[in-house]
């Protein structure tokens, strides 16, 4: 059974993000270190070690920029056989709804039995992909896997929801994102990134999927940061004194009390 | 006249306050004023009759076998059916765990628009502009929403909930019709009793690595318990084995939005703003005054955690008790 696994490429959890002065729906991207998605991390050794027990491919989608190809070749040297990348503006700049159809028409090329992908993009703090895949790929989906098990022609996934944990069973094919705590990912070794270099990376266009006019179902206008966090009032002293101004700050300041 | 669907989530036999805040919003802003307010409960009437107090203009109830348990792909069916039948322009749901496992494949069957964890909305002409959080709350989104329907999440403690309103709402029912659902719930197991998870309570008291182990957590269970709060704890700590990982608060657990975030030995660190940096209070508890927490705070304490905390639970018990 051959596995898509859907990536992406963004910024470090660390970096430093401002809008763009000139275009505020874009951030400044100079100085930023850009990452595979951690999630999409846990979604790779997922579709990897299930395929090294039972057979089967990995091939890893991303729409991205031609720059986020280190992400691809991160893929790659984990143990993704090939990856797809789709690069047109309309795609990169889309929204996730329209960029979920566009990677369904992806995927739907090699007719995969399992499609996995991370919690969220962290980017742009999504965590729906999973949800937009199932309905434009015809298949079920199950959102923040904190473990899959694979059973002949079906899977069952724990999730977590508030308080409560569901074990949920779905025939396959379907879509599974993958949250913290399923896997612990691998590094790749040396030797296994030397070899990603050679491994096929293909670049595509929506146009090449059959997507010929993109018409977005939303669209960012303005990226602002939010008003910073006035520095409060710092206290230092005794235990009880420091106890008594709490309560005296949670109940005239916070009136919580 | 526009209409706006909002399902109505249940739990434990009432209603989730984040529904009270998805109606809260469709009658009190300016972009939904005059609006028609669809309430849709799923699988189980028994709420009806709460629901039909908050100010809805009429309330769908949808039974039948297949929607006994949750499933995205039943949910989201029932509200696509009865979003196109009132011709929705919106439909409202929680930025829930469901909420948000409903929202995306409604919005790819209705060929619509998506909006989630939303923290403001505003109008747009006829259409709708709205606020969302993204890099990790380190920048926030103004997003256009072209095509309807939009399907919007709304980010839990953030807009109002709805008060009980004169009147009661109409409820109809209806069997729901047979679909193909594949993906479904086999077990749910809830968790201990009185466990209350830190997405959804109003205060949050977290842990970090200065609460130095699991002992230590024990210590903050105290304080929570007296306040009704949750209790989270920072990466370092769950990393450390000394807390389950569905207490994580931050970029890699879970985003909190609570009125009262207690942050007890957690330094402050970028990734763990990004899950609680939109609380509407922080008091942090920490040794050194120069961590990145304690700029951030409303109100930071420069002490031993270890003193503090068992201390202030004990005067705010006997606050609660005269």
């Amino acid at each position: 059974m051959d596995i898509a696994v859907v990536i992406k490429q963004t910024p470090d959890t660390e970096a430093r993000i401002v809008p763009d002065s000139g275009n505020t729906k874009q951030i400044v991207s100079d100085g930023i270190n850009f990452i595979l998605n951690p999630y999409d991390e846990f979604a790779l050794e997922e579709a990897l070690t299930i395929t090294e027990s039972s057979g089967g491919e990995v091939i890893c989608f991303a729409i991205g920029p031609e720059s986020s190809e280190p992400a691809m070749r991160t893929a790659l040297a984990m143990g993704a056989a090939r990856g797809i990348l789709i690069t047109d503006p309309g795609a990169v700049d889309a929204d996730i709804v329209t960029q979920g159809k566009i990677l369904a028409a992806a995927i739907r090329t090699v007719n995969p039995g399992l499609v996995l992908c991370g919690r969220e993009w962290i980017d742009v703090q999504e965590d729906a992909l999973a949800a937009i895949l199932g309905e434009f790929l015809d298949m079920p989906h199950v959102m923040n896997a904190a473990r899959i098990t694979l059973n002949g022609s079906q899977v069952t996934v724990n999730r977590e929801v508030e308080g409560a944990t569901f074990e949920i069973t779905s025939p396959l094919p379907a879509v599974v994102s993958c949250q913290k705590g399923l896997n612990e990912p691998r590094y790749p070794t040396l030797i296994a990134i030397r070899k990603s270099k050679s491994k096929e990376l293909k670049m595509m266009s929506s146009a090449d999927l059959g997507l010929t006019s993109i018409v977005p179902a939303s669209q960012i206008v303005a990226l602002e940061a939010p008003p910073p966090r006035a520095q409060g009032k710092l206290v230092t002293g005794e235990t009880d004194q420091l106890v008594a101004q709490s309560l005296r700050w949670l109940s005239d300041e916070a009136k919580l009390i | 006249m526009a209409s706006i669907v909002i399902w109505a989530e249940t739990r434990n036999g009432s209603i989730r306050k984040s529904t009270l805040e998805c109606i809260g919003a469709a009658r009190t802003l300016e972009p939904f004023q005059g609006c028609e307010r669809v309430g849709v409960l799923i699988g189980d009437a028994a709420c009806a009759d709460e629901l039909s107090r908050y100010g809805l203009t009429s309330i769908r109830v949808v039974t039948g076998e297949q929607l006994r348990r949750f499933s995205s792909e039943g949910y989201a069916g029932v509200l696509a059916e009865i979003t196109r039948e009132v011709k929705g322009d919106i439909v409202l749901l929680g930025a829930t765990a469901l909420g948000r496992d409903i929202a995306g494949r409604l919005a790819a069957r209705l060929d619509g628009s998506l909006g989630t964890d939303i923290i403001a909305i505003h109008p747009d002409g006829d259409g709708l502009l709205i606020d969302r959080p993204v890099y990790s709350g380190k920048l926030t989104a103004r997003v256009k929403l072209v095509r309807k329907p939009a399907v919007l999440t709304l980010r839990p403690n953030t807009f109002p909930a709805a008060e009980a309103a004169s009147g009661q709402t109409p409820v109809t029912q209806a069997d729901a019709v047979t679909m193909t659902i594949r993906a479904t719930v086999t077990q749910a197991l809830e968790a201990a009793r009185g466990v209350l998870d830190v997405t959804e309570a109003s205060i949050v008291v977290s842990g970090g690595r200065g609460v130095g182990g699991a002992e230590g957590f024990k210590i903050l269970e105290s304080l929570a318990d007296t306040l009704g709060a949750a209790v989270g704890a920072s990466r370092a700590a769950v990393d450390s084995g000394w807390i389950t990982y569905s207490h994580q608060v931050g970029q890699t657990g879970k985003v909190v939005s609570p009125v009262l975030y207690i942050a007890c030995g957690i330094s402050g660190a970028i990734q763990h703003f990004a899950g609680m940096g939109s609380a509407k209070f922080i008091i942090a508890i920490n040794k050194d005054p120069d961590a990145p927490i304690m700029k951030k705070a409303d109100f930071a304490i420069v002490g031993d955690l270890f003193k503090v905390v068992p201390v202030l639970a004990e005067e705010l018990r006997k606050l609660r008790t005269s």
